[in-house]
């Protein structure tokens, strides 16, 4: 114990040692510190990695607007709600992201990555082109979309434009070139999954068959009621409502309940009416003609991946809403 | 019965007041918030889970903090034996306390839409930072109010010559406090130096100040309640925090292992952060010694019954669910994951926010002048939200464990439908020791708001206390080889945790195998809770048996013999 009785105990030569001690170990500390971030160290630095022509500077300023660690961690660190994202775009790739995250509530379809990876920036930043090629490079994509596309997410819808979303890529790449020393720990190739393994496999395998149910078409449909039902199918398959809602909510974009003959205003003032020219002409060119009050540049062109006859479905489906 | 012979010791009253109606608004939010891991549609888009839990973690710290300031304005008088400086300042410090948490908490909600608040680089409305999550212009405002709270303790204290390590512990806290504050106000490009000065600010503050003024105010409360020898006190005050920094200092490295940073820190944080247990059992180990300075009864059961809940689940919160996942091998598994918040729940609920109940027990009833106030609910509030936070820490230990193996070993998806079920069961435990620990919450908040003020007072109980039979071996008189063996206890239990996490590197469980890790984490877990609610029922069992003295004299406390230099 401390030196109740008054006697000399060396208290004060072994606290002044303690301080001493103290003080060696910030410097040791401060010098571990400078080391961990010289330039040597070959650490990615968000100022040099740009997605298109925004760098992850942008995105991580957009990541923390929205709260993202709130939910999400970051390099492991922040809420246990969501995945971590740390290497999400390895995973998963940039068409997958551009896909999902303007209507984070749904899981895009194989059509909605597809549709995405039209796109130059993102073919260019994914260094790939079509779809089986993209499946294979970011095997998270395809297990996302074979599994969950078109479901409901439980990640509600963010209002981002399109400027954020490219800057949230941005980060997303940088935060996967990161050196995190091994984390998150890469499960073993030759585990044995303790459930749904069936499936699991069974998706592994039927990896390489073309997926796109887009391209079915339904011309051998009989009637307008087959028309109306392949039009419903078709717009699930494509991702279509993961942003629209069949009834007159606001979701990302406009809801279709009750839009087929009624007058539309338009983002520069005018008004037009939805008839069957102004919806095709919103899938092929959607940004010929933005909807008053909803953002452009948010919806993808699906004019490679909608024929005539798809197109009359669609068309069919959204005149019965 | 202490006498308030300080007329500026009142102004604590409003922060203790304050601390109450914030913590009842963090519980509220928590529940919510465990409610929506259970089912994550619930209010998705109206009341999205990141803001609630901004909300949760910033009232978490804003009303530790409060309670922080009341002690500090309550016991600033005795050790200085002198009124307190600066009340204006003081007054303006509550409003201004009052004014940036309204204003964060409607801050915090503006991330649904984006909206940060950008101006000359920083976010002036809410950064998105977990911990930190607080805007810049709430960040200049909290610094103002430390460098004023720093003022009021350094202006009111004693000549320096006169400190003793109270003093020294107190003063060095606050301008700690203060000073680490500043590394979090930064905008940083890089995330990798972003999260290291982040854990300046969480890691420094809890580790380096939070735990120097914990230190210090349970050594005094301890002076108080018990009239522990300030010498005494005062060298395991010094010894305590000595501690706390020598393997704080770098074992905040435990934070550098994934972040971006080299290598060389999972050497030098599993090393030392292995130490920083140390000063807990020291402090574990002198409130025994003190508690056992004299064999009166307890005077004032509620507040050591939290000023015992506090040292002991800063031991078993931080000290040892701490310990087991700081190495790199352990915390490679539990990083990320839901093994950290059962850690973080015991600690600063445990640590921090216990003190802060345990000094508001202490003084209300002083500074409302109310002799013999009914300890009963305090007593039960205790147990509750005890025993609520030790389930909470289960569910989230568990559910935890089968998140490290199914996410981290098996790579299954995690809101792909995979993981979510299989943590179902332990998600629904944190609501429900949440609605216990909610109870108990409420019944104290309800008990210190109107203790003084109720119409019922306190039942003249005092005889029946005074021949309580003292019952069986239960509550014999607890001794230092006992409260010994209930520590290595707990430390054994620890050790199975830490091998639990440990054997997720084994090359069975990578390939699909969690039979050694459940096993080791359903032993370890469950067990590590129960031997601590087991000891601290033994612990106050002892206390509670003491035998009154025949004439009960209550002297006033002279804190003459308190304030005094070394």
């Amino acid at each position: 114990m401390s030196c109740l009785n008054g006697t000399d105990c060396r208290e004060h030569i072994k606290r002044h040692t303690a301080l001493a001690v103290l003080a060696l170990m910030l410097v040791i500390f401060l010098l571990l510190s400078a080391w961990s971030f010289l330039p040597s160290r070959n650490q990615t630095i968000p100022s040099v990695v740009q997605y298109g022509d925004v760098d992850a500077v942008a995105g991580k300023r957009v990541f923390q607007a929205y709260n993202c660690m709130g939910c999400h961690t970051i390099v492991g660190n922040g809420a246990y709600f969501g995945p971590d994202l740390t290497k999400i775009y390895h995973d998963t790739g940039p068409a997958w992201l551009a896909a999902f995250l303007p209507s984070a509530g749904g899981w895009p379809t194989t059509a909605a990555v597809q549709v995405q990876l039209q796109n130059p920036l993102v073919q260019k930043e994914a260094g790939v082109a079509d779809i089986d090629a993209y499946r294979k490079q970011y095997p998270g994509a395809a297990e996302r979309m074979d599994h969950r596309g078109g479901q409901h997410s439980l990640m509600p819808n963010l209002p981002l434009d399109a400027g954020e979303i490219q800057a949230l890529m941005a980060f997303f790449k940088y935060t996967s070139a990161m050196n995190n020393e091994g984390w998150p720990p890469k499960p073993d190739p030759d585990r044995r999954l303790p459930i749904q393994a069936a499936s699991v496999a069974a998706a592994a395998s039927a990896q390489a068959a073309p997926v796109a149910a887009a391209g079915s078409s339904p011309s051998d449909a009989g009637g307008a009621v087959d028309l109306v039902a392949a039009g419903q199918k078709l717009v699930g398959d494509l991702g279509c409502v993961a942003c629209h809602a069949t009834d007159q909510t606001r979701m990302v974009g406009p809801g279709w309940g009750g839009l087929f003959g009624h007058d539309v205003k338009l983002a520069d003032g005018s008004t037009v009416v939805a008839d069957e020219e102004y919806i095709v002409r919103s899938i092929r060119e959607p940004d010929a003609q933005v909807v008053e009050g909803y953002p452009p540049h948010v919806m993808p062109s699906y004019d490679a991946l909608v024929n005539e006859a798809d197109m009359q479905a669609i068309v069919a489906y959204l005149r019965s809403l | 019965m202490l006498k308030i012979e300080y007329v500026t010791q009142r102004l604590s009253l409003r922060f203790f007041m304050l601390m109450l109606v914030l913590f009842a608004f963090q519980v509220a939010f928590g529940l919510v918030i465990a409610t929506q891991h259970v089912d994550p549609t619930l209010l998705a888009g109206v009341a999205n889970f990141n803001i609630l839990r901004a909300e949760h973690t910033n009232l978490g710290i804003l009303w530790i903090l409060s309670g922080f300031i009341g002690t500090i304005l309550f016991v600033g008088p005795l050790l200085s034996h002198r009124e307190l400086a600066a009340t204006g300042l003081i007054k303006f410090l509550f409003w201004a306390l009052l004014a940036v948490t309204i204003w964060n908490v409607w801050t915090q909600s503006l991330a649904a839409e984006g909206i940060a608040g950008w101006w000359a680089g920083q976010p002036w409305l809410q950064e998105g930072l977990e911990y930190l999550e607080a805007g810049r212009a709430a960040d200049v405002v909290i610094f103002v109010g430390f460098a004023i709270l720093a003022y009021i303790l350094l202006r009111t204290f004693p000549p320096r010559r006169e400190w003793n390590e109270i003093h020294w512990g107190l003063a060095i806290g606050v301008v700690a406090l203060t000073f680490v504050w500043l590394f979090g106000v930064f905008f940083v490009e890089r995330i990798d130096l972003q999260e290291y000065f982040r854990w300046y600010v969480v890691h420094y503050w809890v580790e380096g100040v939070w735990e120097v003024i914990h230190i210090s105010l349970v050594g005094f409360l301890l002076v108080l309640m018990f009239k522990a020898d300030v010498k005494a006190v005062g060298y395991a005050v010094f010894w305590g925090v000595a501690m706390v920094w020598l393997s704080g200092l770098i074992g905040n490295a435990h934070h550098y292992f994934w972040i971006g940073t080299p290598e060389f820190w999972q050497f030098w944080g599993s090393l030392f952060s292995a130490l920083e247990p140390l000063p807990l059992v020291f402090c574990f180990w002198h409130i025994y010694l003190d508690a056992h300075q004299d064999r009166k009864p307890l005077e004032n059961a509620p507040a050591f019954y939290f000023i015992l809940g506090s040292v002991v689940l800063e031991q078993v919160g931080a000290g040892i669910l701490g310990f087991t996942m700081t190495f790199a091998l352990t915390n490679v598994w539990s990083h990320g994951t839901w093994v950290t918040p059962s850690h973080a729940h015991l600690a600063l609920f445990g640590t921090f926010g216990m003190l802060g109940i345990a000094a508001a027990y202490y003084a209300v009833p002083l500074l409302r002048g109310v002799k013999n106030f009914d300890q009963r609910l305090g007593r039960i509030a205790f147990w509750l939200v005890f025993t609520g936070m030790l389930g909470i820490a289960f569910g989230f230990a568990i559910g935890g464990t089968i998140q490290v193996f199914l996410y981290r070993s098996m790579g299954l998806s995690w809101f792909g439908g995979e993981i979510f079920p299989a943590m179902q069961f332990y998600k629904i435990l944190v609501p429900i020791f949440g609605l216990v620990f909610t109870t108990g919450a409420g019944l104290l908040i309800y008990d210190l708001l109107t203790i003084g003020y109720r119409s019922r007072q306190a039942p003249v109980e005092e005889p029946a206390a005074a021949v309580r039979p003292v019952r069986g071996r239960w509550s014999a008189q607890l001794r230092g080889v006992e409260a010994g063996l209930w520590l290595m206890g707990m430390w054994i239990f620890g050790a199975i945790i830490t091998l639990g996490l440990l054997s997720f590197n084994l090359e069975v469980v990578a390939k699909g195998d969690p039979t050694i890790p459940y096993v080791l984490g359903g032993i370890g877990y469950p067990g590590l809770l129960l031997i601590t609610l087991l000891f601290v029922w033994r612990f106050l069992a002892s206390l509670e048996a003491r035998p009154a003295p025949a004439a009960q004299a209550q002297p006033s406390m002279a804190p003459a013999a308190v304030g005094q230099g070394t």
